[in-house]
């Protein structure tokens, strides 16, 4: 990547550009109590398509409402440092466009960029046969284009990369999913919305490989007991098995397509 | 962090695996090393704490490439400072920092440290300025002003399980710090001064910042002055509530803690169990999975039960040891005081 010929510095936006279209009416609620069109064990709808970047060996576009992103992977391509390593390494980029948040994001390095890096790697390393490529770097570069709360991008963001692999035809144990849960009280609500996740006691991230049963990742922050937060895992893992249908699906769908 | 070869890592795996289990420095597997702790290290903080886990190493790293000493060093300062507040803020935030010394990671490349540094922070911070935590105290001028926590850590030595360390000397600067007095001050043009044609205005000293919630001129309260010198003050709102972490080294089915640098670098599964007993009643406050094996949800459920107990123990000897050093400083305090005096 260092040798492409842009100004880093800049923000290289695209050369032509539409008018958003906003969906009419349905202002969202800001409070814990409304929960429009959903049960507290629903997820938002996903929409995934592998294969939208081409010039990427692998990519992933993700999206779950208002929470958008895409997933690029290249490799595995040569290790850039001169040291031997046995293992593969798989490097994370993640970044937000400035325009993602209600805030704009200020274009270039950016903390919670590593944060989240590091919370998708966790998810997705250990599905990813890493021995396989020594001396070899995978790439996985992810986008966020519209972020609706820091756990659904972690989620989503795990989702996409673990689709990206799959697309590269990069060799893994299994797929990865992973979904979110805000807690206040004793109430659990998967796949938290920005507002739900301000207004909550406290978060779990669960991500898992559904085909091995095996849990990769487990992020939780806030003030919760430990059962409750062992039901948030148990609920995030059953709905695991039903985002694993729709990578499933997509992957294969794709590969139908002539 | 240390670069292990193969055969080192089979080597206390297999270890750590046969019965009984052995571990480098004989001690059984629920075992911490000795913990060293002082509070008010830092004179110029508001509050601070030094923690040391394990004994600290005479000319440590020659030593520690060998495998023998070399404990882990941390120290956690807090400074307050005052912060406007913002439209919709509550106010009183908590930021955290964490500094590696590179004296204490001399194989690291500068970026590699800065990694790290940021890693530790952003679990700190995750952990500790969750807004569940946030103390109620922190208020100066309601709307206006408030005291902004500043938790700044620095690394001097690590010798295995850095973040357990930097909990326990975060937590225990959290606990000794103390909150300035403030009273308000509020502007307002005096009658009897109007009637006599003087336009001068007159600084009036209202109400203690505690006691003025319900004067009805919140709003004109601008100003704020300090009523005491810095050592004197309040702790902090909800003290009690700052999470421990137990951190479990994880080795296919059996658990460890308190891990040494080449025992951290020979599991392949990590897990970051912080609680807090606010009244008795544990909370997990967070829980992180770190390393490149799986786990499944048994496991993580038996895990996550055992270490309640293990935070349960340093929570209470962390808890008994503060209020020793509160003790121990007051008496240090007054003893000076007189000395002074006679």
């Amino acid at each position: 990547m260092a040798q492409n010929p842009f100004d880093r510095r800049r923000i290289n936006g695209p050369e032509e550009s539409f008018l958003p279209v906003f969906e009419p009416g349905q202002e969202r609620p800001t409070t814990w109590n409304a929960r429009c069109g959903r049960q507290s064990t629903d997820i938002r709808q996903i929409f995934l398509q592998p294969g939208l970047i081409s010039q990427a060996n692998g990519s992933a576009y993700i999206e779950t409402e208002k929470t958008k992103l895409a997933c690029a992977v290249y490799g595995p391509r040569q290790s850039k440092s001169t040291t031997y390593s046995e293992k593969g390494k798989l490097n994370i980029e993640v970044k937000f466009a400035p325009f993602s948040c209600t805030r704009r994001r200020y274009p270039l390095h950016d903390a919670e960029d590593r944060s989240l890096a590091v919370a998708i790697h966790q998810s997705i390393a250990s599905s990813v046969r890493l021995e396989l490529f020594p001396k070899s770097t995978i790439d996985v570069f992810i986008t966020i284009i519209e972020n609706d709360g820091i756990e659904g991008c972690v989620a989503s963001g795990a989702i996409a990369a673990s689709t990206a692999l799959a697309d590269a035809g990069i060799e893994m144990f299994g797929l990865v999913t992973s979904c979110s849960a805000a807690v206040r009280g004793d109430d659990i609500r998967l796949d938290p919305t920005e507002e739900e996740t301000n207004t909550s006691d406290g978060v779990v991230v669960v991500a898992c490989m559904p085909a091995l049963s095996s849990i990769t990742n487990v992020w939780q922050s806030g003030r919760i007991t430990a059962e409750v937060t062992l039901r948030c895992m148990e609920m995030c893992q059953d709905r695991c098995i039903d985002i694993h249908s729709v990578i499933a699906h997509s992957l294969s769908s794709m590969n139908k397509a002539p | 962090m240390t670069s292990l070869s193969k055969a080192e890592k089979s080597y206390i795996q297999s270890s750590l695996l046969s019965d009984p289990p052995l571990r480098l420095d004989g001690r059984s597997l629920e075992d911490y090393r000795p913990i060293a702790l002082e509070t008010g290290v830092v004179p110029l903080a508001n509050g601070s704490a030094k923690v040391c886990i394990g004994r600290p190493g005479r000319g440590g790293y020659v030593q520690e490439a060998g495998g023998v000493g070399g404990g882990t060093e941390v120290v956690a300062g807090v400074k307050l400072e005052v912060a406007g507040v913002g439209d919709g803020e509550g106010g009183g935030k908590v930021a955290c920092t964490v500094s590696c010394s590179p004296a204490a990671y001399p194989s690291l490349s500068s970026n590699a440290l800065d990694d790290l540094q940021s890693d530790l922070t952003i679990l700190l911070e995750s952990v500790l300025s969750h807004p569940s935590l946030r103390p109620n105290n922190l208020v100066i001028v309601p709307g206006k002003k408030a005291w902004a926590v500043k938790l700044d850590a620095v690394v001097f030595a690590d010798g295995g399980n850095v973040v357990d360390c930097l909990m326990l000397a975060c937590r225990a600067a959290l606990w000794d710090t103390k909150v300035p007095l403030t009273k308000w001050v509020e502007y307002r043009a005096p009658r009897r001064h109007a009637a006599q044609g003087d336009v001068g205005m007159d600084v009036d000293v209202d109400e203690e910042a505690g006691g003025g919630f319900e004067t009805k001129g919140e709003s004109r309260a601008t100003d704020f002055e300090l009523t005491d010198y810095w050592d004197e003050g309040e702790v902090l709102s909800g003290r009690e509530s700052w999470p421990v972490c137990v951190t479990l080294n994880v080795l296919s089915n059996i658990h460890f803690l308190d891990a040494k640098l080449q025992e951290e670098a020979s599991v392949p599964l990590r897990m970051y169990v912080m609680y807090a007993f606010p009244r008795g009643k544990p909370i997990l406050q967070t829980f992180r999975l770190i390393g490149p094996e799986v786990s499944t949800i048994d496991q993580l459920r038996g895990l996550i039960k055992r270490a309640e107990s293990y935070a349960r123990n340093t929570w209470t000897g962390l808890e008994a040891k503060l209020k020793d050093e509160e003790a121990r400083r007051g008496v240090k305090a007054r003893e000076k005081f007189y000395g002074r005096l006679g």
